[in-house]
């Protein structure tokens, strides 16, 4: 079974991130990924760049992965 | 007629188009049972759902159809919008409303 921190590291290792937190029970995750990769692309754009760094994992062993993709502009946003 | 053509077929001829795991009645996957919910909640009450469980060929054909590994897909007038995180977001900004008013919502 996947545990959240590899799926955080599978995806860390593909992706940039400037920040990242994955949780999840084995089968579904959610992921807050904010990456400057994001910058000027739009959702779809930004999905399959992290399920570009996921790669055939996606397929074998990731079942559902929810996400919330911010550029670090948004971010700070959202944090302001 | 190979699946891909199949499938460009299904999503040109029919303005909303839903892949999922089961129907809109009986959605199979909490994903799919969402995307069915915001799609209601934006007011389509014509649209079409095709379920990727019935038939593998077309499970694994809407994945390469759009390069993009998960089901649900929502395809509006031809066009990949998204699963069902982007449906999410975009329902909650307002977009797939605008997306959706002149394709299959009679509001």
């Amino acid at each position: 079974m996947v545990t959240a921190e590899q799926v955080q590291q599978y995806i860390a290792a593909g992706l940039t991130c400037d920040y990242l937190t994955v949780a999840g029970d084995g089968q579904h995750f959610e992921a807050v990924i904010v990456a400057a990769a994001f910058s000027g692309k739009n959702r779809v754009e930004r999905h399959r760049l992290v399920y570009q760094a996921l790669g055939d994992r996606m397929r074998a062993e990731i079942h559902a992965l929810s996400m919330k993709t911010l550029s670090p502009e948004e971010w700070a946003q959202q944090q302001g | 007629m190979d699946i891909q053509n199949t499938i460009k077929q299904t999503v040109t001829e029919n303005p909303v188009v839903l892949f999922m795991k089961g129907s809109a009645q009986f959605p199979q996957c909490g994903f799919s049972g969402r995307a069915v919910q915001i799609l209601k909640a934006c007011g389509v009450d014509k649209f079409v759902t095709v379920d990727v469980l019935a038939d593998p060929e077309i499970r694994q054909g809407i994945k390469d159809y759009s390069s993009w590994p998960t089901i649900p897909q929502l395809y509006v007038n031809g066009e990949f919008v998204g699963g069902s995180d982007i449906m999410y977001e975009m329902y909650q900004s307002g977009e797939l409303q605008t997306l959706l008013k002149p394709a299959g919502s009679d509001a």
